[in-house]
């Protein structure tokens, strides 16, 4: 199995950039990018979506309680309830995912996304260490992490 | 006009629901908001939408067989394609099933309304 690239990271840095920036109209600040080498200590809400075809894996998207209701808010939302902020953070995973075939290829299938609440929804699966992006917005911290390889 | 909005997504469903409700588009009304191709099969069936948007990836029924279901079952159906599968691959194939247009998530209100307005033009 092939490992990505710094191209590839690189597409879902710019996508949840270009997500925040398009829905909120600002942008988060992308504090690190590191290879995670120990168990990933995520936020409270988690989307994740699972790849298969041309790749293999999952990116996960974990953010803060606060950080997805004042996303909601911002898009004149008014059901702030606990299962609703679930369903945003998969939206979230969901569009970094699709946005990815862009770059990736259309060979590439995403699942429809999972939605898990508490701080232990980062497993890595694919790659003994997967890569993590940590970004701040509006004084939130997130973080994404791709753990996927390429099959060929 | 009849609008039925399509994702598996509430956050979607409803942002959609709010632009076009709050945005504007004269003799747009709401026929239905469907959360996957089998419930949105079902609502076409009684409530006779005339524009829809159609997200790509949902359980049950995804929006390429969706598509295909509600062109079959009304071809004057005006589908808009509102889908994170931004590549163009993705785009061409829901457009040669019979979709009039196509906007990649994220999206901003702007970019939706007009996109709706184009498709319910072409009426």
């Amino acid at each position: 199995m092939a490992t990505l690239n710094e191209t590839d990271l690189k597409l879902f840095v710019d996508s949840i950039r270009t997500y925040l920036k398009v829905t909120t109209r600002q942008e988060p600040q992308i504090t690190s990018a590191f290879l995670g080498t120990e168990d990933l200590e995520g936020f409270e809400f988690n989307g994740i979506v699972t790849f298969s075809g041309s790749h293999n894996g999952h990116v996960v998207v974990s953010m803060p309680a606060r950080l997805v209701r004042e996303i909601l808010l911002l898009q004149h939302e008014t059901d702030l309830r606990d299962s609703n902020l679930l369903d945003a953070v998969g939206e979230i995973a969901n569009t970094l995912a699709g946005n990815a075939r862009k770059s990736l290829g259309s060979e590439l299938d995403i699942s429809v996304p999972v939605k898990v609440q508490g701080l232990n929804g980062i497993k890595a699966r694919v790659r003994k260490h997967p890569y993590v992006i940590t970004l701040r917005w509006n004084h939130y911290e997130a973080m994404v992490c791709v753990d996927m390889d390429r099959r060929h | 006009m009849r609008l039925m909005i399509v994702d598996d997504s509430n956050m979607i469903r409803t942002r959609i629901a709010r632009v076009v409700q709050n945005g504007g588009l004269q003799g747009v009304v709401l026929a239905g908001l469907a959360k996957n191709g089998k419930e949105a099969v079902r609502l076409a069936m009684v409530t006779r939408p005339e524009v829809v948007t159609m997200d790509l990836t949902m359980p049950e029924m995804d929006g390429i067989e969706c598509i295909q279901a509600l062109l079959q079952f009304d071809p004057s159906i005006n589908i808009l394609v509102v889908s994170a599968l931004s590549d163009k691959s993705t785009a061409i194939q829901a457009l040669r099933l019979g979709a009039r247009g196509f906007v990649a998530k994220p999206f901003s209100d702007e970019e939706l309304q007009i996109a709706l307005l184009d498709v319910a033009e072409a009426r």
